[in-house]
């Protein structure tokens, strides 16, 4: 079969996602193009650094996306800094109205699963989401009583300053993730895959970590789940 | 022309292929997906296929060419280097996912590069089976995810030199305080993945069981980032065997990470050792292990020097730009088989840190998400179109109708067209200073053609001659006969318990004689 074998898949299907199966999609089709006006044999234009697509193929599928209107979602902090035109903007933590009370009467802004299991912990609540803010407390330290509420799992972006933390919230991830390995070795109470709803920078909380560690591979069980409950 | 491949090398491949998918599945999807505020790690991981894709042919065939995949493996298992379980393991996976993306988007078809595609996969599997000869898999997940890669010669001193701890002591709080910091050093240095840590074992020690941890990496060496933030550090791989009771590592999987029932706690810590080793050792080397103060006080100072390097690496990586991000981490991943080089004699930086001109072309779609996607979509939810098989078919682990690697179609064998491989190594460049430092060895800072000359001229008398086919089952019939004293005696050589005391030690013999 002389062309690219990928157009007459027997089994094939779209792609999962939008992204993924518009690019894969535009490139078929422009390497089906290029063959097709090439005249060679697939052997003869395969490695061809003539038939190849070049960095402006790319720019330019890439480009068609944007046309669209569809923005990137972020994972990065660089890489919205560098092209904010190509991301949506940064969602913060929502806020319904509906949390419910813990049984000091306190509001419950958010549940997680615990890493491992230690002593509570009361502190303020600090969104670490950015280098200028993790360099900001490199320079300057680490604020006391600092629970650090993440929006990554891993394990670089806080390095030079986790082991400030009095506790952290990451929401995301599992237990078994960079960030939970990290703060297990460092004794730092940890709750992953956290869901907050009304959680505000500042804001004075409780955290149950001293509920048993959850189990990665167990389905989810609310009950199981640390409360973060707001004080003030 | 017909491939010269015959069909059993054929099946070899597309079995090696599979039992690597398969086990590639399971590791990506007991984890989460990988990320980082500080960098852009999907997207850096995709690319990393790719340049393992379009170099590994040619850059495995030098290694091989220099040395055997087997003696590779050989002299890998007798030192803690980046050439472990996990990077090993790995080698085939990343060039596999090169493969799998260019067949999705139609830059090739399923019988290009096919003697390419052989040539990695038997080098890789090959490399494996040796370095995990002693237990005769040749992954850590074939044997139920265990990894026991050490012999008894090295395990008997690992055991019998270890110092004890408990919890409180200077030792022991220094030793939870190292592991801590050295972790996140890790993490940073390579990118936010877990490259640089391994750990293998779980070996019996009476009622307990050791552990043995290495990290790799850690000095100025092979990542041109680390010239100047890591220049205090000493050692460039460090191993600690940690002797732990009342734990039963259930899994110490193809990655090297572990799972312990009941749960890791330092706190069943209670014993523990240090040493460094390297491409140029004869084996381990013991670091400050006289007394348990004096590897306390050492434990520290490291510590002390990991926490300076760590801020200023993240000093120095905040203020990267995104390529430069992008390519310092798909240079980590690409390069798990750089020490394969430095062990041949033959590295080169050009060689490992490169990102291929084929690869650059690729970085402006490489935005966060679809990074994110492109991966999740090959590693997690097996759901690209080229991935998709017959609708009858049930996969290993997911029963969907589909594999993470799709195999090579025999069709070559009954003259159907292919290519043979991917063509030499083109231009490339990297948005990274190059180094400027010396490579941290265990024989001192040396430039890269000084570390492959000695490379070239050695031999780890441990495994020099014949000794290096002399493994445990032989050990077991010739205890005591003067070639087994003599390469028990080369393994004890920096021993402080068993200096010179040979082969003929049995578990209680080690257990009178060690010293905790």
């Amino acid at each position: 079969m002389s062309e690219p074998q990928i157009l007459d898949s027997k089994w094939a299907k779209p792609a999962m996602s939008e992204v993924v199966e518009f690019y894969h999609t535009a490139i078929r089709k422009l390497v089906a193009e290029k063959f097709a006006a090439s005249g060679k044999t697939w052997q003869e234009a395969v490695n061809d650094p003539a038939m190849e697509l070049t960095r402006a193929d790319f720019e330019k599928i890439e480009a068609d996306l944007l046309a669209t209107g569809y923005r990137f979602t972020m994972s990065a902090d660089v890489s919205i800094k560098e092209e904010p035109e190509k991301y949506k903007p940064i969602a913060g933590v929502g806020n319904s109205g509906n949390q419910i009370m813990d049984e000091q009467g306190r509001m419950v802004v958010g549940t997680g699963d615990n890493v491992f299991q230690a002593k509570d912990v009361e502190g303020i609540a600090r969104f670490i989401g950015t280098v200028d803010v993790v360099m900001e407390m490199l320079l300057g330290g680490v604020p006391e009583d600092t629970i650090a509420i993440i929006d990554d799992s891993g394990g670089t972006l806080t390095a030079p300053i986790l082991e400030g933390f009095k506790a952290v919230v990451c929401m995301g991830g599992t237990t078994r993730s960079h960030l939970g390995i990290l703060t297990r070795e460092y004794g730092i109470p940890c709750i992953m895959a956290a869901e907050l709803d009304g959680l505000g920078e500042g804001d004075r909380v409780f955290i149950e970590y001293s509920k048993p560690a959850g189990d990665a591979y167990a389905e989810r069980d609310e009950a199981a789940r640390v409360r973060i409950s707001k004080i003030a | 022309m017909p491939t010269k491949l015959t069909y059993a090398q054929m099946q070899d491949m597309n079995q090696w292929l599979r039992e690597s998918s398969d086990v590639f599945y399971f590791q990506c999807t007991t984890r989460t997906v990988q990320e980082s505020k500080l960098f852009p790690v999907n997207p850096y991981i995709a690319l990393s296929y790719y340049n393992c894709w379009y170099r590994y042919p040619e850059l495995l065939r030098k290694i091989s060419d220099a040395m055997s995949p087997e003696e590779l493996g050989d002299r890998a298992r007798e030192v803690s280097t980046s050439a472990n379980a996990i990077m090993l393991g790995i080698i085939q996976q990343f060039y596999l996912g090169g493969r799998q993306y260019l067949l999705d988007m139609g830059l090739i078809n399923a019988t290009d590069g096919l003697e390419d595609v052989h040539f990695v996969l038997d080098f890789a599997q090959r490399v494996n089976r040796s370095y995990h000869r002693q237990s005769s898999y040749n992954l850590n997940s074939a044997m139920n995810h265990r990894s026991q890669i050490l012999p008894e010669r090295t395990l008997q001193v690992f055991e019998a030199d270890a110092l004890g701890c408990k919890p409180g002591d200077k030792l022991h709080q220094a030793v939870v305080k190292y592991l801590a910091t050295a972790s996140q050093y890790a993490f940073l240095k390579n990118c936010e993945c877990r490259l640089g840590i391994h750990n293998s074992g779980p070996y019996k020690v009476g009622n307990h069981e050791m552990l043995v941890r290495d990290f790799v990496d850690l000095a100025e060496g092979d990542y041109p980032w680390m010239d100047g933030v890591a220049s205090e550090i000493e050692y460039n791989n460090v191993t600690l065997p940690v002797i732990m009771k009342d734990t039963h590592f259930n899994i110490v999987d193809d990655w090297g990470s572990f799972e312990a029932t009941p749960a890791y706690d330092h706190d069943n810590m209670v014993a523990v050792g240090l040493y460094t080793s390297d491409y140029l050792s004869n084996g381990y080397i013991p670091v400050h292990m006289n007394n348990a103060s004096e590897l306390a006080d050492y434990l520290d100072h490291m510590r002390d020097q990991m926490q300076v390097a760590t801020a200023n690496l993240w000093k120095r990586i905040s203020g990267w730009t995104r390529d430069q991000m992008i390519d310092a981490g798909l240079l980590v991943y690409y390069s798990v088989a750089k020490d394969l080089a430095h062990f041949a004699g033959v590295y080169s930086e050009e060689d490992w840190f490169t990102v291929e001109d084929r690869v650059q072309r690729l970085k402006p779609i490489m935005n966060d998400e679809y990074g994110g996607m492109a991966i999740a979509e090959l590693v997690g939810y097996v759901s690209l179109s080229s991935q998709q098989g017959s609708p009858y078919t049930m996969s290993k682990f997911s029963n969907a109708p589909g594999d993470m690697w799709s195999a090579v179609p025999y069709s070559p064998l009954a003259n159907d067209e292919f290519t043979a491989g991917v063509g030499p190594i083109r231009g490339g460049s990297t948005s990274l200073p190059r180094k400027t430092a010396k490579y941290t060895t265990t024989r001192g800072k040396l430039t890269a053609d000084e570390a492959n000359a000695l490379a070239r001229g050695f031999e780890p008398p441990i495994i020099e001659g014949p000794r290096r086919f002399y493994d445990d089952q032989w050990v077991k019939y010739h205890v005591g006969t003067p070639e087994a004293d003599d390469l028990y005696r080369r393994a004890q050589e920096s021993s402080i318990q068993l200096k010179g005391k040979g082969s003929g030690l049995n578990a209680s013999d080690i257990e009178a004689l060690r010293r905790w």
